[in-house]
């Protein structure tokens, strides 16, 4: 494992011509008019719905046309209209998840969204610990075989 | 570089993060065909994602680096297509103008 393995935060930084309270609004209850779930969902073009929890440990989910769920993360922080954290599971349910905090600030222009998506690192521990599994699997096999030749 | 664009090759990705597969291996884990599988292979190796070598009479393949760097890339461009959809959406029906 790698102690010291630091991989740089994705940071996106965007200015809206709306209010703080829109942004927010549009970012989370309204996520199904702009996420691109046809190619970043799990049940693609046939997701109807997408739905944050409004609290602290709530969840954050998919539905599908038949009704079906699609889990995708956990609210960490819920604090309209400033700041929004997620824990968010990129490649399925189980995985280690990734953190992604945004930020809304009023300006003069409207508001500006601040993105951070952090936590590279657990996937990198994530991908060496199942790797380790892997490797100890073969030992163990190939142990048995080398007995066998011997 | 939207070769994880694809749920099926998410998938692909997902499994070869525990270490190389044959064709086969994966085949039985997914929901599609040995062919169709080939064929996500051969996009993700195009992209650089993936890479394999013969162990035997069959191929392995495996994971280019531990993934997360390629990872990383796919999300940062995903943030960029989607914060503009976003932008799109909050101006649309809360400009302020």
């Amino acid at each position: 494992m790698s102690d010291a393995l630091v991989i740089e935060a994705v940071r996106k930084t965007i200015t809206v011509d709306c209010t703080v309270e829109e942004a927010f609004r549009v970012f989370t209850t309204d996520a199904s008019s702009w996420w691109p779930v046809e190619t970043h969902s799990i049940h693609g073009n046939d997701v109807s719905e997408i739905v944050f929890e409004q609290h602290e440990g709530g969840d954050v989910y998919e539905v599908s046309a038949g009704g079906e769920k699609g889990h995708w993360g956990t609210v960490i922080a819920w604090e309209p209209p400033g700041r929004l954290v997620l824990g968010w599971n990129i490649l399925k349910r189980e995985a280690i998840g990734t953190e992604v905090e945004v930020r809304f600030t009023a300006e003069a222009e409207g508001t500006r969204v601040e993105l951070e998506h952090r936590g590279w690192e657990t996937i990198a521990e994530d991908s060496a610990a199942k790797r380790d599994d892997y490797d100890t699997g073969w030992d163990h096999v190939l142990g048995f075989y080398e007995r066998r030749i011997g | 570089m939207d070769a994880l664009g694809d749920p099926t090759r998410r998938q692909v990705f997902e499994l070869l993060r525990s270490g190389p597969r044959s064709v086969g291996d994966l085949a039985a884990e997914l929901p599609v065909s040995r062919p169709a599988v080939s064929q996500h292979l051969r996009v993700l190796e195009n992209a650089g994602l993936v890479t394999h070598h013969p162990v035997g009479t069959r191929h392995l393949y495996e994971l280019n680096g531990n993934g997360v760097v390629e990872l990383r890339a796919w999300i940062e461009g995903f943030w960029d297509e989607a914060l503009a959809r976003f932008k799109a959406a909050a101006e649309n029906k809360g400009g302020t103008t």
